[in-house]
């Protein structure tokens, strides 16, 4: 029934300005407060003009058709004078017959005509609301339900939540029962799977766990057991899990990525210090000026010792370590020679 | 730039610059090597000031970063076959037959070399690599500890050689000698998990395959039944009675947790469901713990414990209490073995199979693509009352990740999901799963096999539910590279451009139909020829049309020696005829009519009217004659109104006339015979 109602609250809220309290309404408000005003006025008005209808409808449908009619039809038509709903105050009009009986009273009274008749008529207003009121059941009531159930319609999923929370709860109950009894129960457990497979709202996200597990916190026990050697089973069921996605390459890079992982292919990128001995880096083997420390800072034997460095760092078969012997020879070369040189 | 310069550290180029610049090369002295007297400088000041030049370390590099990149950016193209076909353009496939052929040839050869390698190693002793490749350079499987001892029985288990390890474990046995419970237990090992069968070289080539190229794995009738063997989880021999493992079991001095559990373990796998209970009451009677590994093999074992559904899952969430009791973690594996074995529970799974997730959830274990997989079987298969609510939800979980294999099982979920799509009539939903196979590495989990029953699916579907553009954009970009559409493909395909009223395209398909190799296939020749044949068209789709009636004529013609002709249909001989007539060829109209004789078939009237139509048009007063005649000979009722057609609207000769005169005789007279013909036909 929810949607109904919701239903007849949107058609009636979209052409609200077309009824006839709306409009008034709005005339009366138009000459003094500003626009927000009106429209919050409005809001306000929307679940009760929709409870009003909605209630014009029934009662119509329902009984004491003749003497509603004829107040509803004075009411929805719009016919009522100009001067009266200026008086209303919350935007129902009254019959025109008490109008006219309430000013009659008011002309006969000497002062303030004027006043008068708004007293009246208020008075009037006030005694026929709380007839309605009685007589329809309370007013609030009503919008507190109707306004429950919109906020039902907005979240299904909360709704299917409910449900099927409601359901399995049911059924744990089931399967506890069936477990006493187990052969004798199994027809009942079936009966209420059948029933629940058609039925309940299934999703991924609600529901219950089954709650034999508490999370882990025992993490060295898994690092112990981790240190002992793979066993055939652990081997194989890697192989297969493996192979599940191993497919074929689907181009030359991922051809060659294999290759690579293979061990066939030269790895990228191509560095040129793959497979040197030492922990040498690029620049011992070629900046070897700092090892010239011990030589003349000029002449031919500086120019010789230049000349030498830089055929060594050219030379990529020998390692830093012979080439500074290399270079410790020529030293001591030198230094053995030295007079001989110096007497040249 | 100069994460390059140091990352390829390159002798060359440092060499280079330490010459321009006599110095060490630092970052400064890079950034403008045009002019080195300005270097010289920079570099003059940095030393007065006693600047030290931090060098760079070098940059390690994952050895497959550049090649990954590089791959990520090769796009598909829809055009070409798959990679490992472009070898050799002359043995590019065509069809999924000769894929099938060329891929299965290609890794025999490879499996032939393998071969040759492996057991002829004395012929390969030379290395030619520099460094070292191990991977082409036989495996010593030649045990090299000579003797009885343990240590030669521990070679030998590592080679896997079942018999001479348990030969080796007996005569230990007998010589007295103790043999260390790590030993014994890792001989269980072996002996349980080959079933004590030895790993025979098919077993071993064939897994082999499976880790390279598994499409080619195996031929057609082959696969199901593999997939049926790793369904039941017996591959290999089954469990006997009393063998090497049990006996070797019974005769230990001591056994550990391990020793029960490995027994346990292949139990399971090869069969033998009750005896592994057994083995894990002993093992609690023992007061051991099972492993995790030994609970989900037990887990599984448990639909095949137990008649009823319920039971079935008692027993399961009992093994799961006993993991709870006896503290042992459960893994992602475990709960993919419950969900396996809810797919044998019925309804039961199905309600306890949500349960299930949560607990996962609720222990942090994310789900992997087997555990969708069990659930959407569960859901979706055998069940009629459908709702799209759980597949929906899970493509939505799916979509998020990208997935790593963790699970043999993982390899059929996209599969599945696709048949469940294609159960549900949802095209919306087949998008989605396409999204999520495109997402990372996804697509890993389709082999080539799969691959074309994921995408045949998904393009019936699309057939079904999409526009005609749409499907015909698919069409050009799956087929040949994607997969090739199968016989159901064509005709779907046939199906979606009648329905929508695009029938002009059948020649461009019936082009397709030839190169995939359908074109002896009698359903689809159906298809083909009434489509073409129902309606009338413009005449140059007509002649396009009476084109491929002569290609499908052809067909049913001895073509060449050891080729068997199809059978013509009347059906089909009746359209082709109508197709010649439409596009004005008479006389391989009339050569068709002459056939229907031949093979005792009746033209309906449709055909014969077509015919006559034809005739007029082309104004060969003699072909409707012989129309007539052929009617009459048949003797149809029809002949008849055919005769006062002809002599109505034909301008005939005088000797035509007489000819059509005669032939009304002759049906007369033939009367009888005719009838006979009938008797015989029926």
């Amino acid at each position: 029934t929810s949607s109904v109602l919701s239903k007849d609250k949107d058609t009636s809220a979209a052409s609200k300005e077309s009824t006839p309290e709306g409009a008034a309404k709005r005339q009366e408000e138009r000459a003094g407060t500003p626009k927000q005003h009106l429209l919050d006025i409005i809001g306000n008005m929307k679940v009760e003009v929709s409870y009003r209808k909605k209630l014009q409808q029934l009662k119509a449908s329902e009984s004491k058709k003749q003497a509603m009619n004829e107040l509803e039809g004075l009411d929805s038509e719009g016919s009522v004078p100009q001067g009266i709903t200026e008086d209303t105050q919350r935007g129902k009009p009254l019959n025109p017959e008490l109008v006219k009986a309430a000013s009659a009273v008011a002309s006969s009274l000497p002062h303030n005509k004027k006043q008068t008749v708004s007293d009246l008529l208020a008075q009037l207003r006030r005694h026929e609301e709380t007839t309605d009121k009685q007589k329809k059941g309370g007013t609030v009531n009503i919008r507190n339900v109707i306004s429950e159930m919109t906020v039902k319609r907005q979240s299904p999923a909360q709704r299917g939540a409910r449900i099927s929370g409601r359901i399995s709860l049911q059924l744990d109950e089931d399967g506890r029962r069936t477990r006493p009894a187990r052969s004798s129960a199994q027809s009942v457990l079936r009966n209420t799977k059948y029933r629940f497979s058609f039925l309940v709202y299934r999703s991924l996200k609600v529901g219950k766990r089954l709650n034999i597990f508490t999370k882990a916190s025992t993490e060295p026990e898994h690092a112990l057991k981790t240190v002992s050697s793979p066993t055939i089973w652990d081997l194989e069921f890697a192989k297969e899990v493996a192979a599940v996605t191993a497919q074929p390459p689907r181009n030359g890079f991922e051809e060659m990525i294999q290759w690579t992982k293979e061990g066939i292919l030269w790895e990228f990128p191509i560095d040129n210090e793959v497979g040197m001995e030492d922990d040498a880096e690029f620049h011992e083997h070629i900046f070897l000026e700092k090892h010239l420390e011990g030589f003349p800072k000029e002449g031919p034997i500086r120019h010789f010792m230049e000349l030498v460095i830089c055929g060594l760092s050219k030379n990529p078969y020998l390692s830093v370590k012979q080439k500074v012997e290399h270079i410790e020879w020529f030293q001591k070369y030198f230094e053995e020679k030295k007079e001989l040189l110096q007497e040249i | 730039m100069a994460a390059r310069r140091v990352g390829a550290g390159c002798w060359q180029r440092a060499l280079w610059l330490g010459r321009r610049c006599r110095l060490p090369g630092g970052r400064e002295s890079c950034r403008s090597s045009s002019s080195s007297t300005a270097l010289g400088k920079t570099v003059d000041n940095s030393q007065v000031t006693q600047e030290e030049i931090v060098l760079p370390r070098r940059k390690t590099w994952d050895k497959l970063a550049v090649l990954q990149t590089l791959a990520s950016t090769v796009n598909k193209d829809p055009t070409a076959a798959h990679y490992m076909f472009q070898d050799d353009p002359f043995l590019m496939p065509r069809n999924a037959a000769n894929s099938r052929l060329y891929s299965l040839s290609k890794e025999s050869g490879r499996n032939a070399a393998k071969y040759i390698i492996k057991n002829f190693p004395q012929y390969f002793d030379k290395t030619f690599a520099e460094p070292n490749v191990p991977c082409l350079m036989p495996e010593s499987l030649t045990p090299q500890t000579k003797g009885v001892s343990e240590e030669a029985l521990r070679e030998r288990i590592h080679l896997r050689m079942v018999k001479e390890s348990v030969d080796m474990f007996d005569q230990l046995q007998q010589g007295g000698t103790p043999v260390s419970l790590e030993t014994t237990n890792s001989l269980l090992d072996l002996l349980c998990f080959y079933g004590d069968g030895e790993p025979t070289p098919e077993n071993e080539q064939e897994e082999k395959e499976d880790l390279e190229e598994p499409e080619v794995n195996a031929s057609e009738q082959k696969a199901p039944k593999r997939q049926f063997q790793r369904r039941s989880q017996s591959s290999g021999p089954r469990w006997r009675e009393n063998n090497h493992a049990e006996r070797i079991f019974k005769i230990m001095p001591e056994r550990n947790a391990h020793s029960y559990c490995t027994m346990i373990r292949g139990m399971v796998k090869h069969g033998a469901y009750s005896k592994a209970y057994d083995m894990y009451i002993d093992l609690l009677n023992e007061r051991h713990k099972a492993d995790v590994h030994t609970f989900n093999a037990l887990i599984r074992a448990a639909p095949y414990l137990k008649e009823r559904f319920v039971e079935r899952w008692e027993l399961a969430k009992d093994f799961l209490t006993h993991m709870a009791q006896q503290k042992v973690q459960p893994t992602l594996l475990t709960f993919n073995s419950v969900l396996k074995s809810l797919r044998r529970c019925g309804g039961v799974g199905r309600t306890m199979s949500l349960l299930v997730l949560k607990e996962m959830e609720a222990l942090d274990i994310e789900p992997s693509l087997a555990s969708y997989d069990h659930l959407l079987s569960m859901y979706y298969k055998g069940v009629d009352a459908q709702s799209s609510d759980i597949i929906s939800e899970v493509l939505d979980e799916v979509e998020k990740r990208s997935f790593t294999a963790q699970d043999p099982d993982d390899a059929s979920f996209f599969t599945t999901a696709m048949q469940v799509c294609c159960d549900l009539k949802d095209i919306k939903l087949a998008y989605q799963l396409n999204k999520a196979l495109e997402k990372g590495d996804n697509w890993k989990f389709l082999d080539v096999n799969q691959l074309n029953g994921y995408w045949s699916k998904f393009f019936s579907l699309l057939c079904m539910m999409e526009q005609i553009e749409v499907v015909l954009k698919w069409y050009k970009e799956m087929s040949y590279s994607l997969f090739y559409p199968g016989p159901k493909n064509i005709l779907d395909l046939l199906q979606a451009l009648d329905a929508a009223n695009q029938l002009e395209v059948i020649p461009s398909v019936w082009e397709d139909v030839k190169q995939l190799g359908f074109s002896r296939r009698q359903d689809l020749l159906e298809e083909f020829l009434s489509l073409m044949s129902r309606d009338q068209h413009p005449s140059e789709i007509q002649l396009a049309f009476a084109k491929c009636a002569e290609e499908i004529k052809a067909v049913h013609e001895p073509a060449g020696p050891g080729q068997v002709p199809l059978e013509w249909t009347g059906s089909a001989l009746g359209h082709v005829v109508v197709l010649f007539s439409r596009a004005g060829r008479i006389q391989d109209a009339w050569n068709m009519m002459e056939h229907f004789q031949k093979i005792n078939r009746i033209p309906t009237d449709k055909v014969m009217d077509e015919f006559l139509n034809c005739a007029k048009q082309t104004n060969c007063p003699d072909e409707a004659i012989k129309m007539v005649k052929l009617a009459a000979s048949l003797g149809l009722l029809s002949s008849q109104r055919l005769k006062s057609r002809t002599e109505e609207e034909f301008e005939l000769s005088e000797t035509q006339k007489k000819a059509l005169e005669s032939i009304k005789w002759d049906g007369d007279s033939s009367d009888s015979d005719s009838d006979s013909s009938d008797s015989d036909r029926e």
